[in-house]
């Protein structure tokens, strides 16, 4: 038999006659909302060098720990007297002088732990660095929230831990055409519909038909909504450029989504640092700021937070290779509207006073952040989500 | 033995069974059909890779950080080649138990080398020679596993400066679980670990000049233990034989624990540790057998990619796609996402993975399209992401075999393929449906089979 022949008789394609009574109840999408702001999460993934991103070009340790990978001032665009950006963050440089950028120094956890994926997992479950807990912070916030999947996104093809709860998970979507489709075909059409009981079924086969069902009107949800809705065309080229102009499309299309995950690899600079950084630096401060300004021409900016980490920072020693080595605390970024701290939020990394390892101590506990943004800005009681109280920092 | 029950069995101990099989077991008791389980994996056979380009390594030569990096590279690759074959391996077993055994422990003495195909494939072949030992034995094994070492940091571990995080997880995850021993316990038994190493063939040694040597309490027994001691001193606990019976009891009988059943079985593992007793305990129990456990287990990825191949042998012309369908469904064979490794039941399924399931039968098997963004991993963070491609839609090419499906369902017509197919219960709306399609050919019936939530289940 040819391929196509067999495609064509195949179960998707032959008949299915039933035709099934629509059940409208199992589609609809429940609206129960906790306010309107949202936050997107980005990863700088790889460890980001903090110390090369916002650098401070009057330090003299700096120089001498990094002979060959410092950058030299006149590559800078100066903030203040000491400190200066890296060269590739024009576009950066343009929401902080709007005040919409606050820079968080210090930004990290006790004991903290070099490897990328734990580390990842640390940020990513807001738990200790000795403790190993089965769903991320987001999760939690949609359990908490009792959230349907769609109130949080991330861009990408399977769901990290992040996005995942107890009882909720989030939603991973490249593009809700090809989710939309997939669960199209007439065949899971008259499944779906041939189950009114299903949802009353507390076992695995009943969580398993509910969360098809979630799965295509979720699907069917984003689709409709945003189909009609265009992002503005001047992202950049490449994957991080696609992942937030999908992001905007969902902002601006009015979805309920609530919580957005992004990421941009290829931050573990090991060797021959600078050019990768230049590069990866300059593809996230053009992104982002295409991205605000879509946010900003659709009058969306004021409900939207921007969170950008990396799940550790670089050694402040450079290595033989000229490159860097992981390391511990990093700055994280926060962009918004009307943020409450401007510019830079507390003093750079004081590099006289390191760990055994020669890394930086942390200042603030990246959980603070979280509590923040879970407490003032998304105004849910942090910490039943958190599992814990911390305190909380005046950037929102 | 009731033919529901055989297929009960092998589902949990294999990935299903063939009509014919099951035919000839029909006959037999329960004593002789799980006696036939065990002889069927008494051998081991060891999973290799191809490790020929170490064979002139010299232990100075990995000093030499180009060349460090070079090994490191071919390894990475080596690593995806076996996680491959040991998907083949999982597909077409010689020793079916063995290898559901294996991945067991997989999930459970959780570990992960990413640079070092040697350790990966001596850690893999570790936990399949012992799937069946003696769980003493075996847990001393792991704490000197060259790959284990490595991924607790226990290399690191020093007299003068001691790293808890293999003693930590130990006790954690490995035998006693989590409120079971104090945060003493965990500074004293990592004292013992100290000075525990492997040369760079991942052979085990202890360096002396770095173990602790002196005197350490743990629960409440003081001398100068070593590691083995400590791990003796847990086993006395009988909450370890707990520990784990509730975990083989997850995994081969029900998510949800029977406190009755785990209690039996602890008794009879605390005696000697013995794996393969309390397998064959299990097996053996009326309970194993009972309703609430039959067909309720949602399948890992794993179970599910081999529950098709059961029915209709596939085989993908890429071999990579092998670790594309892995990915996408959650469960990529020696990436485990953290030392608590998978979680199971119903963390497998979230939206994203249950389309992919239900489509994946008619993906395997009619080679249609599937569209993935290749958001890439590690080994492309420092490629140059402009010039790959964004998202791609790619034809999962195999090679089915439908004439062993064609000759193995010959005497089966579509509606006796139904009990064969799924074990759980259909939901009546689904069972109508089914019903309505039973003049459809065969082959698309039981492509239908596999389409629906209740394929889910073993």
């Amino acid at each position: 038999m040819k391929r196509r022949d067999f495609l064509k008789q195949t179960t998707f394609a032959s008949g299915m006659f039933f035709v099934p009574q629509f059940l409208k109840a199992f589609e609809q999408i429940p609206t129960k909302t906790f306010g309107n702001k949202k936050v997107v999460i980005i990863q700088l993934k790889g460890g980001n060098d903090g110390l090369n991103t916002v650098v401070p070009f009057r330090n003299d340790i700096y120089y001498q720990q990094r002979a060959n990978i410092a950058l030299q001032q006149t590559d800078l665009l100066k903030i203040s007297d000491e400190i200066g950006l890296h060269k590739s963050l024009v576009d950066l440089q343009k929401l902080y002088d709007n005040g919409f950028l606050s820079i968080i120094n210090n930004v990290g956890y006790p004991n903290p732990n070099l490897s990328h994926f734990r580390s990842t997992d640390i940020w990513q479950t807001a738990s200790n660095s000795n403790e190993y807990l089965q769903n991320g912070w987001v999760g939690r916030y949609l359990d908490y929230t009792k959230a349907n999947p769609t109130k949080a996104i991330e861009v990408d093809e399977s769901l990290s831990l992040l996005l995942k709860g107890k009882t909720q998970n989030g939603l991973a979507v490249t593009d809700a055409k090809t989710l939309y489709n997939s669960l199209k075909e007439p065949f899971y059409k008259s499944v779906i519909n041939a189950n009114t009981d299903a949802h009353l079924n507390e076992h695995n086969l009943g969580y398993l038909y509910n969360t098809m069902i979630d799965a295509k009107s979720s699907a069917k949800y984003i689709f409709e909504k945003t189909k009609v809705k265009n992002a503005s065309n001047n992202y950049p080229k490449n994957l991080f450029g696609k992942q937030l102009k999908t992001i905007s499309q969902f902002i601006n299309s009015g979805l309920d989504t609530q919580v957005f995950y992004a990421g941009l690899t290829g931050f573990d600079t090991h060797a021959n640092q600078q050019n990768t950084q230049a590069r990866l630096l300059k593809i996230y401060a053009e992104s982002i700021n295409t991205f605000v300004e879509d946010l900003q021409k659709n009058n969306n900016f004021d409900d939207v937070l921007i969170l950008t980490f990396s799940e550790f920072g670089r050694r402040v020693k450079q290595n033989e290779s000229k490159g860097t080595d992981h390391g511990t605390a990093n700055n994280v970024f926060v962009i918004g509207k009307n943020l409450k701290k401007q510019g830079l939020y507390n003093n750079l990394p004081n590099l006289n006073d390191l760990d055994a390892n020669g890394n930086l101590k942390h200042e603030i506990d990246f959980r603070e952040i979280y509590a923040t943004i879970l407490d003032k800005w998304l105004q849910v009681d942090d910490a039943a989500i958190l599992n814990k109280s911390f305190s909380k920092l005046k950037f929102v | 033995m009731k033919a529901k029950h055989i297929q009960h069995l092998y589902n949990r101990v294999g990935f299903g069974i063939t009509p014919n099989e099951l035919e000839r077991l029909s006959n037999k008791n329960k004593r002789e059909i799980i006696d036939e389980v065990f002889t069927n994996s008494s051998k081991t056979s060891p999973l290799k890779a191809d490790i020929s380009f170490l064979k002139d390594i010299k232990p100075g030569d990995l000093k030499i950080k180009e060349k460090r990096q070079e090994l490191q590279k071919i390894s990475r690759k080596k690593i995806q080649k076996f996680s491959i074959s040991w998907m083949e391996r999982i597909l077409n077993p010689s020793e079916v138990f063995r290898e559901k055994m294996t991945l067991f422990w997989a999930n459970h003495f959780v570990s992960e080398s990413r640079n070092n195909i040697l350790f990966t494939q001596n850690y893999n072949n570790l936990l399949r020679e012992n799937a069946f030992g003696n769980f003493r034995d075996f847990t001393k094994k792991i704490s000197k596993d060259a790959s284990m070492l490595g991924y607790l940091n226990n290399k690191q571990n020093r007299k003068k400066n001691p790293n808890e995080n293999f003693a930590r997880e130990l006790m954690e995850l490995f035998t006693l679980g989590q409120g079971n021993y104090t945060e003493t316990d965990i500074k004293e038994s990592a004292r013992a670990f100290t000075g525990y190493s492997h040369n760079f063939r991942g052979k085990f040694l202890m360096r002396k000049r770095h173990h602790d040597e002196n005197e350490k309490t743990f629960f409440k027994k003081t001398g100068n233990f070593n590691g083995d001691n400590i791990i003796d001193i847990i086993l006395e606990q009988q909450q370890c034989a707990r520990f784990i019976s509730e975990k083989i009891y997850r995994f081969f009988v029900n998510e949800n624990i029977n406190k009755e059943h785990v209690a039996a079985m602890t008794a009879v593992f605390y005696k000697d540790y013995d794996i393969e007793k309390l397998m064959r305990f299990v097996l053996q129990s009326n309970w194993f057998y009972d309703d609430e456990n039959i067909g309720t287990k949602i399948k890992s990825p794993m179970e599910f990619l081999a529950g098709i191949h059961q029915v209709i042998p596939y085989q993908f012309e890429r071999p990579k796609q092998a670790l594309l369908m892995q990915r996408l469904l959650g469960q990529t064979l020696l990436r485990p996402p953290n030392v608590a490794g998978w979680k199971t039941g119903r963390n497998w399924i979230d939206s994203n993975t249950m389309v992919r399931r239900l489509r994946l039968a008619s993906i395997l098997l009619n080679n249609a399209a599937i569209t993935y963004s290749d958001t890439g991993d590690e080994e492309t963070m420092l490629t140059n992401l402009t010039t790959k491609k964004l998202k791609r839609k790619t034809f999962i090419k195999t090679k089915t075999d439908w004439n062993a499906f064609e000759k193995n369902y010959k005497k089966i017509d579509n509606k006796g393929m139904i009990s064969l197919i799924i074990s759980s219960q259909i939901n009546k709306g689904t069972a109508q449906m089914l019903s309505d399609n039973l003049d459809i050919p065969k082959k698309d019936f039981c492509v239908q089979l596999m389409s629906i939530p209740e394929y889910q289940l073993c």
